[in-house]
């Protein structure tokens, strides 16, 4: 019973552990227009703390450990953080493994602006917003910021957006661009052509920083320990009225009963808060075809089984990953051997043959894809040249000198004999 | 007076029985061999006892292997700490010869209960060889020469300097032991010539076979003896003892050095030991000619002999190179054409010429190494000329040849020190002969003695019998010296033969005898200070990284690395793959981001970088620094320019002056990280630099993709770690212009830790009336 209380007692914590999650508002009024959003986390079974992000007692880490697993920003116009929290010790969450999300609004304080910086997004100005001329909403107000966003505007990728066939999407919010050679960041959701980024109130006298679809409305990080962190330039993306609402364009008719908002803020909160598209590498085992343990160091030529298990983690369990293109390398500087694993069952494995080079290789599984965290596996390995017993005793073409060889000791053998035996005689004939 | 008569006749007749001389002989050698052994163990009384040098390193560590995992675990052994990744086949790539020898002498000592660690007998494994030297020394001269001469060269031969500087107590190198067997060889093949004897043959091709198993250095013999059996044709001093001796040799020898593993099919396919070959060709024709001609007349014989001589020689030439251009034979490898052309390896093969002791020699370090000796060597030379037999030939060959190669290449005065010995104790031999002579009619007896045993050796081993002619000379010129004059000459020749010892032993020790991995430096009031900062360093390493931590550093402290710290190593002293060299090169010569990429590529943990700024130690690696551009640029030359290290005027200068390649590149900020902060003494500036006596150019620097590890006591030996890459990349060039980043002050406190958000609705509290409780 004890023993079950306690198996029970660690289920409970390893659900959990994944799940604490701080919420930092402007003020408490974001709790009720946003009541949807927090209610759906708290439904998938996270475990959320309000603060506002100048609290005092504000500290993501205590005594050396994380308190938290998740945090959510939601209070773009931060100038200042409370307690002992500012961008240093968020950026250290993130390099910790923790994970956030971030949305941010017209009115965008530079705590928020660096910490974006630090991932590789940069925020617009405060004060300007995304504009569209074309594709805005029929509820917005004139200044044209309450934008439509296609939902063929996603990025491709199934893990992170879910399905793009969902409504269009209403954003209201600050623009944000990336560099594109950073191989990190995710442009998840563009803006249309028209869009532009600038002050709604000013007159345009400048190029906007932003332009069509290099403004960027949602961009992800996943940085090299797998931490997630999602940026938003709209608060009101998450809002209660934002997720109800019909969408009309104000240049069409075509309207539709309900934005595509909720739909998207699902998948990119299963997605970073790593409820999807979470891999890990389970037994590595690699040895000599037939044998079991792998030994001190391969010789060329050998034949070898390797064996990777990867699980994926699919409603807070791991299962075996169905993925069909793995794939395995055998590195010495350059791969020598690139192949596919093949899956049973969560269990990849090939067997190969070893190199004609000697030297120290390493097999490497590199599984980088969109959605999935960088799965990274090396096992490090000795290839040894032939050993001096391991080469071939005769060789076919050295026959003739083998013969030779010993016609000659034959040869030798005769010819003393009959030297011997000749020499003997002539002498005593001399005597 | 009676008394001294009596005992005159007790020593002529002891003379005769040649008690006395044996006695002596076997007492003068045992005293050679105390004091070699004696006057190289400077080093291990100073320091302590310990292995030197580089090569060293690798040596006792492949020895130590082989004592504990037996010897063919050493010849299959695959060391994948070496060349990361590239491995190394030890036993393939070893002339394991050394290993071997100290493996047997540990073995045969705990056979007899006799428990000593395999480090004692590496570490005087040298100067106990050195011992042998001079007994092989000694026979080689007395088959040369006389008895006589054979002492004079073994007691040179035992404290001579040139031989000292590779046989020190703790230098376990190949040549220790190589110069034995050398010599040891050259006296067995003299023996067999002059015997023409199967037997000596023989033992000349073992001892051979044990010289290929330990240097590489062997093609000095098998080129020198195929040499000498062809000027012996060409002097038409051709018999059947050297028939005899050279083909019983050249047989055996060839196929025992096939059988060491790194040797392999070399003797068979290189050019270097076509020579051998050849000659062997040569003679065998030489003989069948000889043979043909005691059968046919003189026009036939003619006739016979034009024609076959033709045939073969085209035959011979056309079948050498129609094997070179099909790859068959090598072609001279580098290192043989640098030993022609001093500038050749400059050019085509830096990392030969980056090796201080393959630079030519400077006159001065003859004179430093062999002393007197090279003086009186010419001397020695010339009576082997006057007088000269098949065997004096040989030792003319070596001279001339080994007096060239030690002027191209520092190294090779190791190979010429031998015979300058030998030469130059034939010479102080005949000297004291000439000049020690008794005038009085008692100590004829004593020269009758000898003479007439010379004599007989001449008319054994020489057809041109010179000698007649000299011994009608000698009388003449004796005769027309007076006492005095033969005093003086004793003298003089006394003292310097003293100079020469006093010289040898401060050579030795001021030296030749420092371990070069522990450093001493000397104080003002003479007392000592030691630099351990080596050994500090690579017993960092080997307790405070992980068991597989790579070490990236330049090639020289390889051994080391693996040796005292036990950690893979990139590339170390055993240069056999240029390209993975240049690619260290060309790290250590990138700038830092360039240089992090192939970190990245060849999994590097640590680099390892050797910096004498503060101590004045120039052997650093700023120093050789331009070797490594050099020898990145041969395989790099997009990436690498040598020119770009340089000043416009072409100066190599670390100061503010030096070219902005070099101040920025790898190896530079390594050395300098943070030296700008440090100021030795009150005369010079932060950041002086004592080895090159400058104040450095680039001082305040960061390292972005490394970290500082370790920094040895002087500074002599740093260590960095190479970073992971970041976690998140932040944004390099921003595209929003940072008009608005203004620093903000922190309005925190202490006591106060709200922060603050801007258009927040501002709640006012009702205040309460009083103040302070």
């Amino acid at each position: 019973m004890l023993r079950f209380s306690l198996f029970i007692a660690i289920c409970v914590c390893s659900v959990l552990a994944n799940k604490r999650t701080l919420v930092l508002v402007d003020n408490w009024s974001i709790r009720e227009t946003h009541s949807v959003f927090f209610r759906t986390l708290r439904d998938r079974g996270f475990e959320l703390t309000f603060k506002t992000a100048d609290d005092s007692s504000l500290a993501l880490v205590k005594y050396g450990e994380f308190l938290y697993d998740n945090l959510i920003l939601f209070s773009p116009s931060v100038e200042e953080f409370g307690g002992s929290l500012d961008v240093a010790a968020i950026t250290n969450f993130i390099d910790g493994g923790g994970n956030v999300l971030v949305a941010a609004s017209s009115d965008i304080g530079d705590p928020i602006r660096e910490l974006a910086t630090e991932c590789g997004v940069e925020f617009d100005y405060e004060k300007t917003a995304v504009i569209d001329h074309l594709n805005y909403d029929i509820k917005d107000q004139g200044k044209h910021t309450m934008i439509i966003a296609d939902s063929k505007n996603l990025l491709d990728a199934p893990l992170i957006v879910g399905s793009k066939n969902i409504n269009p999407l209403l954003y209201r919010g600050v623009g944000m661009v990336a560099d594109p050679e950073n191989p990190l960041v995710l442009s998840v959701l563009h803006a249309s052509s028209t869009a532009y980024s600038f002050s709604p109130d000013k007159a345009i006298d400048d190029y906007p920083h932003a332009v069509g679809k290099n403004t960027l409305l949602v961009a992800a990080l996943q940085a090299r320990n797998n931490a997630r962190v999602v940026f938003l330039g709209s608060l009101d993306f998450f809002s209660d009225e934002f997720f109800t609402f019909s969408v009309q364009s104000g240049m069409s008719n075509k309207q539709f009963p309900k934005s595509g908002n909720e739909d998207l803020a699902l998948s990119l909160t299963q997605w970073v808060f790593k409820e999807k598209g979470v891999l890990r590498v389970g037994a590595v085992k690699h040895n000599k075809q037939g044998e079991k343990e792998p030994p001190q160091a391969y010789t060329v030529f050998d034949m070898v089984d390797y064996s990777i298990e990867i699980e994926e983690l699919k409603d807070g369990k791991w299962k075996p990953f169905s993925g069909q293109d793995v794939q395995l390398e055998f590195v010495r500087i350059d791969p020598f051997v690139r192949t596919t694993l093949k899956n049973s069952n969560g269990k990849f494995h090939i067997t190969f043959k070893l190199p004609d080079v000697y030297g120290v290789y390493k097999f490497q599984v590199d599984y980088n894809r969109v959605g999935y965290t960088h799965l990274y596996s090396t096992t490090q390995v000795s290839v040894r040249p032939l050993q001096h017993t391991q080469y071939e005793r005769f060789i076919y073409s050295a026959y003739p000198y083998y013969t030779s060889a010993f016609s000659m000791m034959v040869g030798v053998c005769v010819f003393s004999l009959v030297f011997l035996h000749f020499k003997e005689e002539p002498k005593e004939k001399k005597e | 007076m009676a008394d001294a008569g009596v005992k005159n006749d007790i020593r002529s007749n002891m003379w005769r029985t040649g008690a006395w001389q044996s006695l002596l002989t076997f007492f003068i050698l045992s005293l050679a061999w105390l004091v070699g052994f004696s006057s190289r163990l400077f080093a291990v009384i100073r320091f302590e006892s310990i292995i030197h040098e580089f090569d060293p390193w690798f040596n006792y560590r492949s020895t130590h292997y082989m004592v504990e995992h037996g010897f063919y675990n050493f010849l299959n052994w695959f060391d994948d700490t070496a060349w990361y990744p590239l491995g190394r086949i030890v036993g393939g790539t070893v002339y394991p010869g050394l290993m071997v020898t100290s493996g047997t002498i540990h073995w045969i000592l705990h056979m007899l209960h006799i428990p000593v660690h395999i480090r004692d007998i590496c570490v005087f494994l040298a100067p106990i060889f050195s011992g042998m030297t001079a007994i092989a020394v000694y026979f080689f001269t007395k088959e040369i020469w006389s008895a006589g001469a054979g002492l004079f060269a073994a007691c040179f031969i035992a404290i001579v300097p040139g031989y000292i500087s590779r046989s020190v107590a703790g230098s376990y190198d190949n040549e220790g032991i190589a110069i034995f067997a050398l010599m040891f060889t050259y006296y067995l093949w003299i023996k067999s010539v002059k015997t023409g004897s199967m037997f000596w043959a023989i033992f000349t091709a073992l001892s051979y076979f044990y010289m290929v198993s330990a240097w590489g250095g062997y093609v000095f013999i098998i080129n020198l003896i195929p040499l000498h059996v062809f000027v012996l044709l060409l002097m038409g001093r051709y018999s059947k003892r050297v028939y005899i001796a050279y083909s019983t040799f050249f047989i055996t020898g060839l196929i025992l050095s096939m059988q060491i593993p790194f040797v392999g099919f070399q003797p068979i396919k290189t050019s270097e030991h076509m020579a051998s070959a050849g000659v062997f060709a040569l003679i065998n024709a030489y003989a069948v000619i000889k043979y043909v001609q005691s059968f046919l007349t003189k026009a036939e014989f003619k006739f016979f002999f034009i024609s076959a001589v033709g045939g073969a020689a085209s035959i011979i030439f056309c079948t050498v190179v129609g094997l070179t251009w099909a790859g068959v034979i090598h072609p001279w490898s580098g290192r043989f054409y640098s030993l022609w052309d001093t500038g050749y390896a400059k050019i085509h093969i830096p990392i030969i010429a980056s090796v201080s002791e393959h630079q030519p020699t400077t006159w001065v370090s003859f004179f430093f190494d062999l002393h007197i000796l090279v003086c009186a060597f010419p001397a020695g030379v010339w009576y082997c000329v006057k007088h000269v037999n098949d065997e004096r030939v040989f030792v003319i060959l070596y001279a001339i040849f080994a007096s060239y190669f030690a002027g191209v290449m520092v190294r090779l005065m190791l190979t010429l020190t031998p015979v300058v010995c030998v030469l130059a104790a034939i010479a102080f031999s005949k000297t004291f002969e000439i000049y020690l002579k008794d005038d009085a009619p008692k100590s004829s007896g004593k020269e009758t003695s000898e003479e007439p045993a010379e004599s007989k050796n001449d008319r054994l081993y020489d057809k041109v019998g010179k000698t007649k002619k000299t011994k009608e000379e000698k009388p003449k010129d004796q005769d027309a010296m007076g006492m005095n004059i033969k005093t003086i000459v004793i003298i003089a020749l006394l003292m310097i033969l003293m100079l020469f010892a006093v010289h040898c032993t401060w050579v030795t020790s001021s030296a030749y005898s420092s371990p070069s991995i522990v450093l001493a430096s000397y104080n003002h009031d003479g007392s000592r200070t030691i630099l351990d900062d080596f050994r500090e360093a690579y017993y960092w390493l080997r307790q405070n990284t992980d068991d597989k931590a790579r070490i990236m550093s330049w090639w020289d402290y390889g051994y080391q690395i693996a040796g005292m710290g036990n950690r893979t190593t990139l590339v170390d002293n055993n240069t056999w793959n240029n390209s993975h060299i240049a690619l260290v090169g060309k790290a250590m010569s990138s700038n830092e981001t360039a240089a992090y990429d192939i970190m990245r590529q060849l999994d590097v943990n640590y680099v390892l970088v050797i910096f004498g700024g503060v101590i004045g130690y120039s052997g650093d690696d700023i120093n050789k620094f331009l070797w490594m551009v050099r020898i990145a640029e041969g395989e790099h030359p997009r990436d690498i320019k040598e020119a770009d290290y340089f000043t416009p005027q072409g100066e190599f200068r670390v100061d503010s002056a030096g070219s902005q390649t070099l101040l920025n590149c790898l190896m530079y900020k390594l050395s300098y990280y943070r030296f700008g902060e440090l100021q030795l003494d009150f005369r010079s500036p932060a950041g002086y630099d004592r080895t090159r006596g400058v104040e450095i150019g680039n001082k305040n620097f960061k390292l972005t993709h490394l970290e500082e590890a370790y920094t040895s006591e002087h500074w002599l030996v740093r260590i960095y770690k190479v970073k992971d890459l970041e976690n998140r990349e932040k944004v390099a060039k921003p595209t929003i212009p940072a008009q608005k980043w203004k620093k903000r002050t922190s309005k925190k406190t202490s006591r106060k830790r709200t922060g603050s958000i801007k258009n927040q609705p501002k709640i006012v509290k009702g205040k309460r009336k009083s103040g302070k409780k």
